[in-house]
């Protein structure tokens, strides 16, 4: 048996290349579809990754804690104190990259034109830079300058609809501590540019600004938290949740339920695309197969003739036919890993980002090779490969002795 | 002596009712050990039919065909195919070599499925093409061998699993005459030195005034069985 294929390697070897232009076009079809799926699963995994890389910037966090019901109705009435000690010294362990707190609160914001519903989020300047991307993203003005600093910055789109603009004055209105409606003119600082949701619902203001405005005696809304690792992700929020029983500790997972269900959507994706491309494939891989034994019948007649067994004409063919896939793929991995690695310095996706809006997109993508991907697909393609070449193998085994008298060659 | 091959009423028929070819009719027929026999007769007469037949290429519609001392009815495709490898040799007119190999590894590649070594093999294939007369074309693939050169590896071929019957359709049929005569001769020498059986189907008068034992078929039936002087 050894022997057997020892002997049987080279013949299919050479057998591949007595018909250049069909071997051509399989390894075509086989190299370009195992570079698609490579190539998208590294596309969709970047974009899924940059997407949420994005999302958690922009204000989640690694994670917030808030107090118990605030979730479910967020409004002046389910706010928590400041961090106490406990939960302080758990903010400040080595897992804990960054943290800070906000007021946040629903309310509307107002111009001489229009009245919008608005998040009014008060925040500590100096920390929300190390935390939240927005005070990087001022397209014009200047973000703002303190806690105690009481204008107000703005999203691009919301400015838009309010007509209104740097220098000019818009009014906040929120229920406050009694119950009562607070109302208070802010001069627009700043504007910030992100997606169109976040511009259209976020004013910022500093926090204690937004704590007087608000007749609050130092009550938060959230405190958010950014971790050195994401890994950590679990194990950080059992140990904050311990260290302050009584307030809800949740991971982005379960604060972001879309952005949580993305990454099996991906994966998901994923073996879609691998399933079209697979079937397209096999339909265009088995048609030149059935065309090549077709042709052949005389030969494998011949071969039957000579005194080859049924199987061993179908081990023949199997192994030509894993050569011929299996050169395929590699081509296709070559393919794939020369187009990820060309693209690895980045895809700029800024305008199609702006166009999308409705995921916050990275405006750059990075591709990543993935060795996992890249043993785990071109294996699938190679084996489902030999798989549905069984059946023109099959043919092949099946051709009659008698084929081998034939005049015609 | 015993026969080689005996065929006892065998028939075959192509096709069915009113399209029914009768290609052979009840052949009752006898190849002795070391023989050269030719099968004769006019286009369609049954030749290659019958050669397929005691070739076990394909199966006959009744009758009985025993080579070796083994009757082929009932044997499935791989005891046929095994009872090919080790009892009987092909030549074809279309010389049929494997284009991929050289002329040595299609002179091995019969040995190889027997299962030979391959030190031996290659010693056995070395001296079948010195047989032949094709010493330093051994590496040569088929596309770059006359006519001529090809159907002497076919014969090589043919020999090396040293068989107990050698079949030949139409040997000379695509060879000039001094690659015919050639061949012939080749045939006769190795019948001579091997005792081996040849059956040949013919109408080459050259292949023809060669044999021992002229069989003249005619619609399916055998019409003459002649054995003379060669
Ligand atoms: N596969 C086949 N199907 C139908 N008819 C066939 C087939 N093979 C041979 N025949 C017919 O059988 C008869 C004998 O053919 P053949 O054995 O090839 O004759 P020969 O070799 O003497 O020329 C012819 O009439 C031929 O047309
Ligand atoms: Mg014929």
């Amino acid at each position: 048996m050894i022997d057997g294929l020892k002997t049987m390697l080279p013949l299919a070897w050479r057998n591949l290349w007595r018909n250049p232009r069909r071997t051509g076009i399989t390894l075509i079809v086989v190299a370009i579809g195992l570079w698609s799926i490579l190539f998208f699963s590294a596309f969709m995994n970047a974009w899924a990754k940059s997407s949420k890389e994005t999302t958690l910037q922009l204000l989640l966090g690694s994670g917030q804690i808030h107090a118990e019901g605030y979730m479910d109705d967020p409004s002046i009435e389910t706010l928590m104190d400041p961090p106490d000690r406990d939960l302080n010294s758990a903010l400040d362990a080595p897992a804990v990259a960054d943290w800070t707190t906000r007021v946040v609160v629903p309310g509307v914001v107002q111009s001489e034109y229009k009245t919008l519903p608005a998040t009014i989020v008060g925040v500590d300047p100096a920390a929300e830079a190390r935390i939240s991307s927005i005070p990087g993203r001022i397209t014009e003005g200047r973000y703002l300058d303190s806690s105690d600093d009481d204008s107000a910055v703005l999203g691009l789109h919301m400015v838009e609809r309010l007509k209104t603009g740097l220098g000019r004055r818009v009014i906040l209105m929120s229920q406050n501590a009694e119950g009562a409606m607070s109302e208070q003119s802010f001069d627009v600082v700043g504007i910030y540019d992100a997606d169109k949701a976040t511009e259209d619902l976020y004013v910022f203001t500093g926090r204690a600004a937004s704590q007087r405005f608000l007749g609050l005696e130092g009550e938060i809304a959230q405190v958010v938290f950014v971790l050195q690792e994401e890994t950590a992700l679990e194990d950080a929020v059992a140990a904050l949740a311990e260290a302050a029983p009584a307030l809800d500790v949740r991971g982005w997972k379960d604060l972001n339920l879309f952005l949580a269900s993305m990454d099996s959507y991906m994966g998901v994706f994923v073996h879609v695309w691998l399933s079209i491309v697979f079937a397209l494939m096999a339909i265009g891989i088995v048609n030149t197969q059935l065309m090549a034994v077709f042709e052949r019948t005389q030969e494998f007649g011949l071969l039957r003739a000579l005194g080859m067994k049924p199987r061993r004409v179908l081990v023949m063919v199997t192994i030509e036919n894993a050569l011929l896939i299996g050169i395929g793929v590699l081509l296709g991995m070559v393919l794939a890993a020369v187009t990820i690695w060309s693209l690895s310095d980045g895809i700029d996706f800024s305008a199609f980002a702006r166009a999308m809006e409705m995921v916050q997109t990275g405006e750059i993508i990075y591709l990543k090779y993935e060795p996992g991907a890249f043993i785990l697909f071109p294996g699938l393609i190679w084996l489902l490969g030999i798989l549905v070449t069984l059946w023109p193998a099959l043919r092949a085994s099946k051709c009659r002795p008698v084929e081998a008298m034939r005049r015609e060659t | 002596m015993d026969p080689i091959v005996t065929c006892r009423g065998l028939s075959k028929t192509f096709g069915k009712g009113e399209l029914a070819v009768h290609a052979l009719r009840d052949i009752d027929l006898d190849i002795m050990p070391g023989e050269i026999a030719t099968l004769a007769g006019p286009s369609g007469s049954g030749k290659t039919t019958l050669l397929n037949m005691i070739g076990a290429l394909d199966e006959p519609t009744s009758g009985e065909v025993t080579v070796d001392g083994q009757p082929l009815g009932g044997l499935s495709r791989s005891q046929l195919s095994d009872l090919r490898l080790s009892k009987i040799g092909f030549v074809f007119q279309s010389y049929n070599l494997i284009p991929v190999l050289s002329a040595r590894e299609n002179i091995e590649f019969v040995l190889q499925l027997q299962g030979v070594s391959a030190a031996e093999r290659h010693d056995r294939a070395m001296e079948a093409i010195k047989e032949v007369g094709l010493s330093g074309l051994e590496d040569r693939r088929p596309g770059k061998m006359s006519g001529g050169q090809q159907q002497r590896v076919a014969v090589a071929r043919a020999l090396v699993s040293r068989p107990a019957v050698v079949l030949a359709d139409e040997p000379t049929a695509n060879l000039d005459s001094k690659n015919a005569l050639a061949l012939v001769e080749l045939m006769r020498s190795l019948n001579r030195e091997h005792g081996t059986t040849f059956l040949i189907g013919t109408h080459d008068v050259r292949v023809l005034e060669q044999s021992m034992r002229h069989i003249e078929m005619l619609d399916g039936r055998i019409d003459r069985d002649a054995r003379g002087s060669a």
